[in-house]
């Protein structure tokens, strides 16, 4: 019994020990000051954070398999917990990321050795843009590049 | 390898020579990540060490950080990570921690943080408007980087990072501007508002969350996401030129309208910062944005603008106790602030009238 309680929030030791009864059921959340600070638990009249904690709302839907990051964390945080962690919140995330990025896609630069499929999109558009200016200046010889560049294009983007 | 010796180097290159008049400097971010591996947020203790080992040992085998600087945050005194985060080499969350590190170039162009938010955090920063070699910079450091480590990348995401507001092309460019004609023109909400609206966030002196003092602005993008690198530094590029014109046009209409009385504001910035036996830095800030103005219009000589840019980085609380040589309370450090600007004014001329 010497060893002491962790906080439920965080891995730091508890300092600030909640009891609630509601209804002749007792619940207890044990918390480390910095934590307590941000419930404003530190006041015993406030129990939001219990209130929170306790919530069956609070309980996670989905979990990465790699690290084990939840939900419920990102909801807490706003950060995910690895790379793998897109692969399953991507989807949830969705609405969100639409708020702060315009568009689900990406097509910008990719490592060396990959292609992203949203960079050869890109390109793709580009070159038919380049293709139609091309024609409308009776500029043949980079039409035909134009051309060239989309069947290429095209090609890489055709499902294998 | 110390922060002693990047305050010894002249160089620094957000201040050095080389800053213009609205912009003081360009700078490029990359946020990349270990595939395989937690973010720093996420990850215990001993995968951040691990992590940060590995980072660090592929970082200084790149011929961009021979002879460079590995800083270990645990490691440095509260005092001299301050005066990184003055220097804009590392940020305040950084700094903060245990866990992170930062490699920085031996010219202080190049600098990776490590265990910041994302694993790597590349930056360069270069004094003045240079959006296309600055780019070019990053994007070099970014392959030489993929070559050495493997990245979290996504077909269809791009480079995954902790937070959803980078993830994409993890980009975020931005430059450092000085907008004292559109502050004293009262224009700087406006400006702020159509800036936001047209997707750019306008921050403070030292990034987000920080006061704008010195009439200093960070001018960046916010969507890393849908859009090539290319467009969204063309779209930062467009709003910036516009922003400089629109910016010495309020310089111009006002030392029109108010003539003499705008000089004597610059003046007495000068007469204070000349004079004052006590500055907090906030104040110190804002009368040295008068005396940039002053350079930047001809009322005092353009070559001293590089100088009042020192002083700009000088007067921060962190280098007036690292030049003092210990930690002083407010009261100490104002009175060192002030002195340290009565001596280096002492050889300027007087404010005079703007040059036609």
């Amino acid at each position: 019994m010497s060893q002491p309680l962790q906080c439920s929030l965080c891995a730091e030791v508890a300092t600030v020990h909640l009891s609630q009864v509601v209804g002749g059921k007792v619940t207890k959340v044990h918390l480390c000051e910095a934590c307590a600070g941000k419930g404003g638990a530190v006041d015993p009249a406030v129990f939001q954070l219990a209130d929170a904690l306790q919530a069956p709302a609070a309980a996670a839907e989905l979990t990465c398999p790699r690290c084990g990051f939840t939900d419920v964390d990102f909801r807490k945080r706003g950060r995910l917990g690895c790379p793998a962690c897109w692969e399953t919140f991507g989807g949830a995330l969705s609405p969100l990321l639409l708020k702060v990025q315009p568009e689900v896609a990406h097509v910008g630069r990719a490592p060396a050795g990959t292609a992203p499929l949203g960079q050869l999109r890109h390109r793709l558009a580009a070159a038919r843009a380049a293709l139609a200016t091309a024609i409308a200046a009776e500029d043949y010889e980079q039409a035909a590049k134009s051309r060239d560049e989309i069947a290429a294009l095209e090609a890489a983007l055709k499902p294998a | 390898m110390s922060v002693q010796e990047i305050l010894a180097d002249d160089q620094d290159p957000a201040r050095a020579s080389g800053a213009q008049a609205v912009v003081l400097s360009t700078r490029i971010r990359l946020a990349r990540n270990l595939a395989g591996h937690p973010f720093p947020g996420w990850a215990k203790a001993p995968q951040r060490q691990e992590i940060a080992e590995r980072c660090i040992a592929a970082l200084v085998d790149l011929p961009r950080f021979r002879r460079g600087h590995v800083l270990r945050m645990a490691q440095e005194a509260d005092l001299d990570r301050a005066v990184l985060v003055e220097r804009h080499l590392v940020s305040k969350e950084l700094a903060s921690g245990q866990a992170g590190a930062a490699v920085i170039s031996r010219d202080q162009t190049c600098s990776v943080m490590v265990n910041e938010e994302d694993h790597l955090r590349l930056q360069v920063l270069r004094p003045g408007w240079h959006l296309r070699g600055t780019w070019n910079l990053a994007e070099q450091l970014d392959d030489a980087l993929a070559a050495a480590l493997p990245l979290a990348f996504s077909e269809r995401l791009g480079y995954l990072t902790a937070c959803p507001t980078n993830v994409g092309t993890g980009l975020r460019a931005s430059a450092m501007v000085h907008l004292p004609g559109l502050c004293l023109a009262g224009q700087m909400d406006k400006v702020t508002r159509a800036l936001n609206q047209d997707g750019l966030a306008v921050r403070g002196w030292l990034g987000e969350g920080t006061e704008a003092a010195g009439n200093i602005y960070q001018v960046s993008n916010q969507q890393t996401l849908g859009l090539a690198e290319e467009d969204i530094l063309k779209h930062l590029g467009f709003w910036i030129k516009h922003l400089v014109e629109q910016e010495w046009n309020a310089r111009r209409k006002l030392a029109l309208d108010e003539g003499e009385k705008f000089v004597d504001r610059l003046a007495r910035s000068f007469g204070v910062l000349r004079h004052a036996r006590l500055l907090s830095s906030s104040e110190a800030m804002n009368m040295l944005s008068h005396l940039r103005l002053a350079c930047d219009l001809g009322c005092l000589p353009e070559a001293l603008r590089d100088q009042v840019d020192r002083l700009l980085i000088e007067g921060q609380p962190a280098h007036v106790q690292v030049r003092h040589g210990s930690p002083l309370d407010s009261d100490g450090r104002d009175l060192r602030r002030a002195a340290v600007m009565r001596e280096a004014l002492r050889a300027f001329p007087e404010v005079g009238p703007p040059s036609a």
